[in-house]
């Protein structure tokens, strides 16, 4: 009987152990993938400079207070921390991921209130990195993040990626170079004075009237290149592709130009005043002039 | 309809969607015209037997032999390797990308591409075309990565490869090129350079395994529209707008250098 | 059941060979070797050439096989860049790729009568060797269009992109390179009917 008694007590307290056990075991797993959410204040003066990296996550940035910046970070887990540094009107944002950190737990997403003038620097392996209704310059470099620039006017604006699509929404007067190895760029309402695109196999689409007096290249090696016009556009068209097919849907004044124009290869002409100069060239992807 | 209303329409009747009441005009007209037939006839015929020949010839066992050959050459084909594991971080505090050799590789890329762009065909080779310089490494970080096991190579070794290929292979073209000795630009080296590339994939894999795949890919495809811009180049030396397209894929190669520096930690 | 298996090796070829596995190349090669070969020798007529011109075709597709999302057929992808491969060299060579005539002629549209057409009509099967010779006695820009066409199977539109003419053009080529190969044909008929 008593050791009857005993097997039982055994049993319940191995039952008791297992179930411990698991609980302690769900409560860390939670705990390590517990989001924490961070808030960071930084008072600056006028032309500050904000700088963001993060392996893995997504950055935001909007405009807020001239005399402030926010970051709200949302670590994914404890494998990541956020270190943050300022020196005067410099601001240094930076992922710290820890041992172990995979791409899951070592996600951060930021999103910041900035200065519409500051300069941006925004880095992120996975992205995606977004700024909208800024003004002041900006550098935003991924791998594979998807990069989307609205609402801004007058900024120098960088983009680089590898594989990253590239979107530019209502860019006006600014100075624009985006380059990417395979990355889709898509520019709507986008203006000069100077916009460059380079993408090696990635498609690069325009739409918009190509601003006054701006210059404008855009050259992939393979993608292809469309870009869709008003009817009242006023540029100088030149277009080349290698060896892929170039066309244009509307008709082009024609223009003395040492430039050879081969038959279904180039074109070279003018629409309205010209006053913008549109150089696009492929080495094998196709091009097209098309009308609203 | 008339046997000259068939021969404006035979194209359209053979390979389009022709109109119902033109194909039975078309039906009726052949019906009593012996030549209009035998033409329909033999056209359509020639059409189906030209068909068959799409897969008739069988190229020589050389043409793979050259192939794999050229693969191999290039890097493209290589040893089994396992797959990458998680990824792993090193437990220091961050600290930037030592392998400082990487920039000096991509300024020579640019380099090259610029030399290239820079020549004008016409031009001899010994009076108006100096060689580019080699380009001066200088380290880009202070702190080496501990956790990194894997040698960086001198810049003297590695970072001049591009352009003082240049530099030597100009002359040694200019001499062998029979009729254009005077005027033959100088081969510049089809830019990817294995042993570069692939001391980039094997720092990758170091400090970053599971991107490797991705940077290889992309290593692949910048090389492959270098080599293909750079054939058509060797085809029309004298196309100063296929030469900016070579010094594009260079910028594009140099470019995926200095995201990998940017990215990689 | 087969086309599926098929598909799915290719794809599985696919997969590795961007790994950079010798065998799975060559598996590709195996598998589409003939209809590179067979179209770079009907558009140039010239097997030297076209065993320079295929090695060159696949030695392109498999240095970008990376860049390929199977958003297209691979045989799709590899026959356009081979068409391309050729374009380039007979562009090199400073041979038309396809005339400029928009319009069809009326003196190319009559039928031929020299050749006693009643008696040596085109029925029956053609000799395809002698339809390879008619093809390789065409000009070029006429063969470019015709092997496009009727042989590799590419439609009007994808032609005059590819050749960079317009979809009239195009017909009107391949419509003139049909009249000549019939011309052609019936000859060498004649002359073996001759030669007995």
């Amino acid at each position: 009987m008593a050791g009857q008694q005993g097997a039982g007590l055994l049993e319940t307290r191995i039952h008791s152990t297992i179930v411990v056990t698991l609980v302690v075991a769900t409560c860390l797993a939670s705990a390590a993938l517990a989001e924490t959410k961070k808030e960071y204040r930084f008072t600056v003066g006028p032309n500050a400079n904000i700088s963001v990296d993060t392996q893995y996550g997504g950055i935001s940035v909007h405009p807020g207070s001239s005399t402030e910046v926010v970051v709200t970070a949302i670590l994914k887990s404890d494998s990541v921390e956020v270190d943050q540094q300022q020196n005067g009107n410099r601001i240094e944002i930076a992922s710290h991921l820890l041992q172990g950190a995979t791409e899951k737990t070592g996600q951060v997403n930021y999103e910041l209130l900035i200065p519409a003038d500051a300069t941006l620097s925004l880095h992120s392996s996975t992205g995606p990195l977004s700024a909208d209704h800024l003004q002041g310059d900006m550098t935003l470099e991924g791998t594979d993040a998807a990069v989307n620039i609205s609402n801004v006017e007058n900024g120098h604006v960088h983009v680089r990626t590898m594989r990253g699509p590239i979107t530019l929404t209502n860019v006006r007067n600014g100075h624009v170079e985006i380059a990417s190895i395979s990355g889709n760029m898509q520019m709507k309402a986008v203006t000069g004075p100077v916009v460059q695109a380079n993408s090696g196999s990635g498609k690069i689409s325009y739409d918009g009237d190509f601003g006054l007096s701006g210059d404008y290249k855009f050259t992939t090696h393979s993608g292809d290149i469309e870009a869709l016009v008003p009817q009242d556009v006023s540029a100088d068209f030149r277009a080349h592709s290698m060896v892929g097919r170039v066309q244009h849907d509307f008709p082009l004044q024609s223009k003395h130009s040492r430039f050879p124009v081969e038959l279904g290869r180039s074109f070279f002409g003018s629409a309205g005043k010209a006053a913008s100069e549109v150089v696009l060239r492929s080495f094998s992807g196709r091009i097209r002039l098309k009308q609203h | 309809m008339t046997c000259s209303d068939v021969q404006q329409l035979l194209p359209e009747l053979l390979d389009g969607a022709p109109d119902a009441a033109f194909q039975a005009a078309f039906d009726s007209h052949v019906e009593t015209c012996p030549d209009c037939a035998g033409l329909v006839s033999d056209l359509k015929l020639i059409t189906s037997q030209a068909h068959d020949l799409a897969e008739t010839d069988e190229p020589p066992t050389r043409v793979w032999v050259n192939i794999a050959a050229q693969l191999r050459a290039e890097g493209l084909i290589r040893e089994e390797e396992t797959a990458p594991g998680p990824v792993l971080v090193p437990s220091s505090p961050r600290r930037r990308w030592s392998a400082w050799w990487l920039a000096p590789v991509a300024a020579a890329l640019l380099a090259a591409g610029s030399y290239v762009v820079s020549h004008k065909s016409a031009q001899p080779i010994a009076q108006n075309v100096p060689p580019p310089q080699p380009v001066q490494s200088a380290p880009m970080q202070s702190a080496p990565v501990e956790s990194a096991k894997t040698d960086i190579p001198t810049p003297s070794s590695t970072s001049v490869v591009a352009s003082s290929r240049v530099a030597e292979q100009g002359p040694q073209e200019v001499a062998t090129k029979s009729g254009h000795s005077a005027s033959a630009p100088p081969r510049v080296v089809s830019a990817p350079s294995s042993k570069e590339d692939q001391q980039f994939l094997s720092m990758v894999s170091t400090l970053a395994p599971s991107s490797r795949a991705t940077y290889e890919n992309q290593l692949q495809v910048v090389n492959a529209d270098i080599q293909e811009t750079q054939a058509y180049v060797d085809q029309n030396p004298g196309d100063a707008d296929a030469r900016q397209h070579l010094m594009d894929a260079y910028q594009q190669k140099a470019l995926l250098y200095q995201i990998a520096m940017d990215r990689i930690q | 059941m087969t086309d599926q298996k098929q598909r799915i090796t290719e794809a599985e070829a696919i997969e590795q060979a961007k790994q950079g596995h010798e065998p799975a190349f060559e598996i590709l090669y195996n598998l589409h070797k003939r209809r590179v070969y067979s179209l770079c020798l009907r558009m140039v007529s010239n097997p030297a050439q076209a065993e320079d011109l295929a090695q060159e075709a696949f030695l392109q597709l498999f240095r970008k096989i990376g860049t390929f999302r199977g958003e297209s057929a691979f045989s799709t992808w590899l026959h356009r860049m081979t068409v391309n491969v050729v374009l380039m060299q007979l562009r090199k060579k400073g041979l038309p790729v396809v005339s400029l005539e928009e319009t069809l002629e009326a003196d190319d549209e009559s039928p031929r009568k020299e050749f006693g057409t009643k008696d040596l009509k085109l029925t029956g099967s053609i000799d395809r060797l002698q339809l390879q010779r008619a093809i390789d006695k065409l000009p070029p820009g006429y063969r470019t269009v015709f092997v496009l066409h009727d042989v590799e199977g590419f439609e009007h539109n994808e032609i005059a992109e590819m050749v960079g003419c317009s979809i009239g053009n195009s017909k009107s080529q391949l419509h003139k390179a049909r009249l000549k190969l019939r011309d052609f044909l019936k000859f060498m008929r004649a002359e073996k009917a001759k030669t007995g």
